[in-house]
């Protein structure tokens, strides 16, 4: 029998299809993020820039607005613009391979960043940038975005002129879910987006960013750890911080502090709080910041070491344990962050060994505050001796703390350890009492000792155990 | 538990009054027979008794967790259907389904906590359509002066803390004057309301009114309804001629009615109301100050006009 003639296969079109990048990519990330993605280009502006000071501020004079309304929104700097060599890269979507190197420090990695808030947003986008001589602006239409065979974006000669080099993207035809979060819920997105930048972008406007949004400044939420100095000439145990210094191999410099930023809670503040939500806004956990920008903010589950390898899950009475870790990188491929900037990536070995430190100095201070469980009034003492510092500080203090080099474990870098002050031995003889009764009972009673039903719970029980203590003894 | 007497709180006497205003406008007898109130009615049930004798056709519910406190309530029960419950509004909250039922909830709180904002976020994703939320707080600067600048950044640092999340601004401070403060937690419960039902649920919490006052301490009251986005014109419509509608949260109006003798107030009324510039016409027509200040006296003047219809007279009974 004759052989048939074998099938012949036509090769298949893998080209990438438009509304994947308008429709698809929009949908992993918040609009809140998408945002940050477009503040993170201001910044990265202001590495390429020659203009950047150094010292405590190396980011003063650069500004960034931000703008919504139920129509449009705009985000505005003058923090440098897009290279002309660069914007042929810029607006491609994602990072071409023979895109020129970028200048250290700078996070853009993935190439789309831009695009993605963009198209998050709306169906019309002017782009203007100057920088140097260049001044040009690139229009994304609602055609372009539907034509899938059209990808050129035309660059034309600004016809207004930037009076300093900088970026303006204003997006118009809003989609209607962000137009409505623009108006009805301004109020709210505002709060939110708000809360956001001061938190993630804490470390680079305390270093002199000025980012507004609707007219109104963002303020920075920086952690603070407590700091005692130690009484000269003496050994006495204090309160600071635990911190651990590397460099590795890769070129990824690490710096974790952590430590206290408050007293430890007394029984009735953990009582209170589990019961009644007190704070909207818990500064405990850990911060991760990578080339400035906080990665991770105030995190208190597994990813930052809590419940896990001998340390206790985060429980309110933990509630003063503050941590901050940061990797700085001249390649930002080589830090341990995920696409979108705002996350870790857990599997990361870097961040794994690193993880290593932030348990072991998160131990010590869990340590302590169970050691001073119920006696927080007799705790708060050594911390309200010390004064908060912030990151900054913290690190131009180290120079001037006895480092101890941690060769043999991994990862291997240097690490101060402070002796944190305990309760003495001989208070161990102490017992705590605690019991749970009816609140109308508890009222009868404190009634009948205090005249006062309003008395606290505890001083109650007390009082009824010195009464019968007395009885006891007679 | 704390229970000033109704005497001396002649300013929440009127709010109470603007509450019932305003379910008078939510519709006549048989829309308001399909509302269920729900209240923290505190021992006297006072509103309980202005809100029967109003609506009788209103159904009750008084929400009470303090067993003293219910004890005097089963005392002083007025007539109506009232039903009494010893039960603490949070589990109340955890369990409570409208059934597509319309309801009217006065959040009555005497504290500024953040859970209060908790618990009217937990209320406005529960109720159905038409109901009635009115929230009330502690507004009292003073709880937030330091007594030095260490001790006023503490304090603000702990503001923002407790309600960061729901602050129009980052870095607000607490103010330091009543209509102030009021107008700050008038934004928050805005935030807290946006949050609850953002655009996309398609619902919204339209706001009614809102007044500040201070009976000793400073209190500030928001009612609003819960409509649907797409018939909220009408809504709207329903309330826009009332002198006190507070439709697009505009600052909240200052209740200050001031001491008057029963004598006073008598001639007063002769000349109410007596439109433009009341304030100053009740103080030719009194001849004298009830304040050494005359711009005080004049607002004071001014609030009488405004309230005269609402404000209690309180007097001697022999029981």
């Amino acid at each position: 029998m004759a052989k048939a003639n074998p099938i012949r296969y036509e090769s298949v079109n893998a080209s990438p299809v438009k509304s994947f990048f308008v429709s698809m990519l929009t949908r992993d990330i918040k609009l809140e993020e998408a945002i940050l993605d477009l503040l993170d280009n201001c910044v990265d502006g202001i590495l390429r820039t020659k203009k950047r000071s150094g010292g405590k501020k190396p980011y003063a004079g650069f500004k960034a607005e931000i703008v919504f309304k139920k129509d449009s929104f705009m985000i505005s700097d003058n923090c440098g613009g897009i290279p002309l060599s660069l914007h042929g890269y810029a607006f491609r979507m994602g990072r071409a391979n023979d895109r020129p190197e970028d200048k250290p420090g700078t996070v853009g990695v993935y190439g789309i960043g831009m695009k993605r808030a963009i198209f998050k947003m709306g169906k019309d986008c002017l782009i203007w940038s100057k920088n140097a001589e260049h001044e040009y602006d690139v229009h994304i239409t609602p055609e372009w975005i539907a034509n899938e065979d059209e990808w050129e974006l035309p660059v034309k000669a600004s016809k207004k002129s930037m009076q300093e080099d900088g970026t303006t993207i204003v997006i118009g035809n809003l989609y209607p879910g962000i137009a409505d979060l623009f108006s009805e819920d301004a109020k709210a997105f505002k709060t939110e987006l708000e809360r956001m930048v001061a938190s993630h972008y804490a470390f680079i406007i305390d270093k002199g960013l000025e980012v507004r949004i609707n007219n109104s400044l963002v303020k920075p939420r920086p952690t603070r750890l407590i700091f005692s100095k130690k009484p000269r000439g003496k050994k006495a145990p204090t309160i600071q911080p635990f911190i651990f210094r590397t460099k590795t191999d890769a070129g990824v410099d690490v710096f974790l502090a952590v430590g206290f930023t408050r007293p430890i809670p007394s029984q009735d503040e953990i009582a209170d709080e589990q019961e009644e939500k007190r704070y909207s806004s818990i500064e405990a956990g850990w911060t991760v910041v990578c080339n400035d920008r906080a990665v991770l903010y105030c995190d208190r589950s597994e990813l930052t070491g809590w419940g896990e390898a001998g340390v206790p899950r985060y429980h309110t009475q933990f509630i003063a344990i503050s941590g901050i870790v940061e990797f700085r990188a001249d390649d930002a491929s080589k830090l341990p962050t995920t696409t979108t900037k705002r996350g870790i990536d857990a599997s990361s070995r870097l961040y794994l060994q690193i993880k290593n430190k932030m348990r072991e100095g998160m131990l010590i201070f869990t340590d302590y505050t169970n050691k001073w469980k119920g006696r927080a009034d007799e705790s708060k003492k050594h911390i309200e001796a010390g004064t908060p510092h912030s990151f900054e500080e913290i690190k131009a203090k180290a120079d001037s703390l006895p480092f101890r080099a941690t060769k043999s474990s991994i990862p291997k870098g240097e690490q101060y350890k402070p002796a944190l002050p305990m309760p003495k031995k001989l208070e161990s003889r102490k017992r705590r009492i605690s019991f749970v009764k009816d609140i109308d009972e508890v009222k009868s009673v404190a009634d009948y000792l205090f005249e006062d039903e309003n008395i606290d719970a505890s001083v109650v029980g007390e009082k009824c155990f010195d009464l019968v203590l007395r009885e006891a003894k007679k | 538990m704390k229970h000033p007497p109704y005497p001396l709180r002649a300013n929440k006497a009127v709010d109470r009054f603007m509450l019932i205003e305003a379910i008078r406008r939510l519709g006549g007898p048989s829309e308001l027979a399909q509302y269920t109130y729900f209240g923290l009615g505190g021992p006297y049930l006072e509103e309980f008794r202005l809100l029967h004798e109003s609506f009788p056709e209103l159904k009750m519910v008084s929400l009470e967790r303090d067993a003293q406190t219910f004890k005097r309530q089963r005392f002083h029960q007025p007539s109506g259907p009232i039903r009494l419950r010893h039960v603490d509004f949070k589990s109340f909250l955890a369990r409570y389904d409208s059934g597509d039922k319309k309801s009217i909830f006065w959040l009555d709180y005497h504290e500024l906590e953040y859970w209060q904002f908790g618990d009217l976020m937990s209320l406005l994703g529960k109720v159905s359509a038409g109901s009635l939320v009115k929230i009330t707080l502690r507004s009292e600067p003073s709880d937030y002066i330091g007594r030095d600048k260490q001790d006023q950044g503490e304090k603000d640092n702990e503001f923002r803390a407790k309600f960061g999340a729901i602050l129009p601004r980052a870095d607000a401070a607490p103010p330091t004057e009543l209509e102030r403060f009021a107008g700050l937690l008038q934004e928050m419960v805005q935030i807290a309301a946006q949050k609850a039902l953002p655009s996309g649920t398609g619902f919204v919490y339209q706001p009614i009114s809102s007044f500040c006052y201070k009976d000793g301490d400073g209190i500030f009251t928001l009612t609003g309804i819960v409509c649907e986005r797409s018939r909220l014109k009408s809504v709207r419509n329903r309330f826009s001629s009332w002198a006190f509608a507070n439709l697009d949260w505009d600052g909240p109006t200052l209740i200050d009615v001031p001491f008057l003798s029963t004598k006073e107030r008598l001639h007063l009324q002769k000349h109410l109301p007596c439109g433009q510039d009341a304030g100053r016409r009740l103080l030719r027509v009194l001849g004298y100050r009830v304040d050494v200040d005359r711009a005080r006296a004049v607002a004071k003047m001014k609030q009488y006009a405004d309230f005269y219809r609402y404000y209690p007279l309180f007097v001697r009974a022999i029981p």
